[in-house]
């Protein structure tokens, strides 16, 4: 291969590695920039499993699948990866609370419901915000504030017209994570 | 035939220190001498291996250099604001690859921009970890190793690297290992893709890592699919057909010279695969508690299929370098694959279990007899210590599974341990006979 075939190459190779590290956040910074706010309550979580590496493991009163009134009738036979739509509704206490489950994105939501694409696992529904990426200095310091106020975490989300969701931060009380 | 030059490096140096003593003894001329040079290319002995060394020191450079920053990205280094970090990890990403690019292009330093490019790719595999971490990104765990696999691919191919396609190789088989648990039909395409992506690339730059380390990725992932459907004896048959494939295409490349370095790395995996799944299945309780399954893996019957049309071309095309070892490794995959078939229909075989115990223990005895062979005539030692340790390990196994009183598991490990000391005392003095002539005028030289 001559010298300017293979810079023409080399260069190629290049592009399409910085192209790949900016398609893997394109849809959660699609989903920042044009998304509606959500907020969900977080669920205690089993303690052994709070941290993992780097990141906190979070679970919101909308991952259960039998939080919702129409479970039963969505979990039939083998679910385990299918897709649903989690509809929620703002609730009096400003976070978002579970109405229903659908396989079909609903048309013309109203303004104070939104719906979340998730994926059913085990009798959970995993909505891809349950990691929250933390600095190493601070790792024992929110794990523990969180296992000890986790009724008074929630953590802020964006919802694109899609239903796709993307984290925007961790509040306990009036700590703030980002 | 013509027989292969030997161009090992062990050989070439032995002969540059035998051929200033045969001068010097005047056992060869000094033009005799010169075309011997010549042809064993003994003048680029030491800048080989001066290539070699650089090689592997710039590149385990690299390995630390691209784990330190991975670590440093994994660390999250809340001092440096997310932009300035995403900034400083783009930036040596492409600092990395411009260096490399040039000292490979445009200098006398080729490894060490090799390396760099190799270490960028490793940087790249940061990147994709940083941007999880700042936009919070929780796929599944396994998601970010396609996104590497594929950059490290499109490199590999741009530059020609044989280790940042073995770095392509080995980031989308962690890829595959998650990825085949969610989506098993789509997965089953992988072993596909890796031929399609790889192979040329390993056949074009001649490298035998390359080459041989996808083959065997290719075998494993197949196996990994056949043991995911649930049955060992599809498991059995994938490893003991990929098995055959790669003795067969390996025997292959020697006879046909077509790519012959890739030759003897292949044939030995494909022997190792085999020995392996022989040697695993060769415990009666893997027959007992074997769930037959129907058969349903493509990949197994695709390399079985290979493995039989490429012997008959070498049968056909008479190019057979070593008949019989070849008909032995046959013979042995052939009884392992008839006994992972025919257990399906276990129930209509009386004492089938005891039956397909005895089978595998057959193979593995026939193929601890071909690597002890293969030690044999072409006089590699460590082919015959392997194949001598894996025949006491066989027996050694028998006698540890199965109820024997301690005085007949004492006289096993009393005769095997007799037996190998006899054998190795008889291969070695077979070598010491056969070896030229050479060892009296290195000794004559030591005493002048």
């Amino acid at each position: 291969m001559s010298k300017r075939a293979s810079l023409v190459a080399f260069t190629v190779a290049v592009l399409i590695q910085i192209m790949i590290l900016v398609a893997v956040p394109a849809r959660k910074v699609f989903t920042k920039a044009t998304g509606k706010t959500v907020v969900l309550k977080v669920q205690p979580v089993d303690p052994y499993n709070i941290l993992s590496g780097y990141y906190v493991t979070l679970r919101f009163d909308v991952s259960r699948v039998d939080a919702f009134p129409n479970a039963r009738g969505m979990v039939q036979g083998d679910s385990d990866g299918t897709w649903v739509y989690a509809i929620v509704e703002n609730g009096d206490d400003g976070t978002w609370k579970p109405i229903s489950l659908e396989h079909e994105l609903p048309a013309n939501l109203p303004d104070n419901r939104a719906a979340l694409l998730g994926r059913m696992t085990y009798g959970t529904i995993i909505y891809g915000i349950e990691e929250f990426y933390i600095p190493e200095a601070q790792r024992d310091r929110i794990a523990d504030d969180l296992s000890r106020n986790v009724d008074k975490a929630r953590v802020e989300i964006k919802v694109d017209r899609g239903g796709h969701t993307a984290l925007e931060r961790l509040t306990i009380d009036d700590r703030i994570y980002e | 035939m013509t027989p292969d030059q030997n161009m090992s490096n062990k050989f070439r140096a032995a002969l540059r220190n035998e051929l200033a003593i045969w001068i010097h003894k005047g056992i060869v001329t000094e033009e005799t001498a010169k075309q011997l040079s010549s042809a064993y290319e003994l003048d680029n002995l030491r800048h080989e291996s001066t290539r070699l060394l650089s090689a592997v020191i710039f590149t385990i450079g690299g390995l630390l250099l691209g784990g330190g920053l991975i670590s440093f990205v994994a660390a999250n280094w809340e001092v440096i604001p997310t932009p300035m970090k995403l900034a400083l990890l783009l930036s040596a990403l492409l600092g990395l690859h411009s260096v490399g690019f040039w000292l490979r292009h445009s200098t006398n330093w080729t490894r060490l921009g090799h390396a760099l490019i190799f270490c960028g790719c490793l940087v790249f595999g940061a990147n994709i970890g940083l941007v999880a971490q700042i936009f919070h990104i929780s796929s599944n765990w396994y998601g970010g190793f396609v996104a590497w696999a594929l950059g490290s691919l499109v490199m590999a191919w741009a530059i020609r690297s044989w280790i940042i396609g073995v770095l392509a190789l080995g980031t989308s088989f962690i890829w595959f290992l998650g990825f085949q648990s969610d989506r098993e039909q789509l997965a089953a395409a992988y072993p596909l893709v890796l031929a399609v992506s790889l192979l040329p690339l390993a056949w074009v730059i001649r490298s035998r890592v390359l080459y041989a380390g996808t083959l065997l990725v290719i075998i494993v992932a197949a196996c990994v699919l056949a043991g995911y459907q649930g049955s060992g004896r599809q498991l059995l048959f994938t490893m003991a057909a990929g098995g055959m494939f790669m003795w067969t295409l390996g025997e292959l490349h020697r006879t046909s010279k077509w790519r012959m370095e890739f030759a003897s790395i292949t044939s030995a995996l494909g022997l190792a695969l085999l020995a392996v799944g022989a040697y695993v299945w060769s415990f009666h309780v893997l027959w007992d508690v074997s769930v037959f399954g129907p058969m349903r893996s493509l990949w197994a019957i695709l390399f079985f299929t290979i493995a039989i049309a490429l012997s008959l071309f070498m049968l056909g095309r008479r190019i057979q370098n070593q008949p019989l070892l070849t008909a032995g490794v046959l013979l042995a995959g052939a009884i392992l694959c008839a006994s992972s078939l025919l257990s399906g229909s276990t129930a209509n075989i009386s004492n089938g279990e005891f039956l397909f115990t005895v089978a595998t223990n057959l193979a593995a005895l026939i193929l601890a007899a071909i690597i002890i062979g293969v030690g044999l005539i072409d006089e590699r030692r460590l082919a015959f210590w392997l194949g001598s340790l894996y025949l006491v390990l066989l027996i050694l196994s028998r006698f540890l599974e199965y109820e024997t009183s301690l005085l007949v598991k004492s006289a096993a490990f009393l005769a095997c341990g007799v037996a190998v000391i006899i054998a190795g005392i008889s291969y070695e003095t077979y070598l010491r006979r056969k070896a030229p002539a050479a060892k009296p005028a290195m000794e004559g030289v030591e005493y002048e």
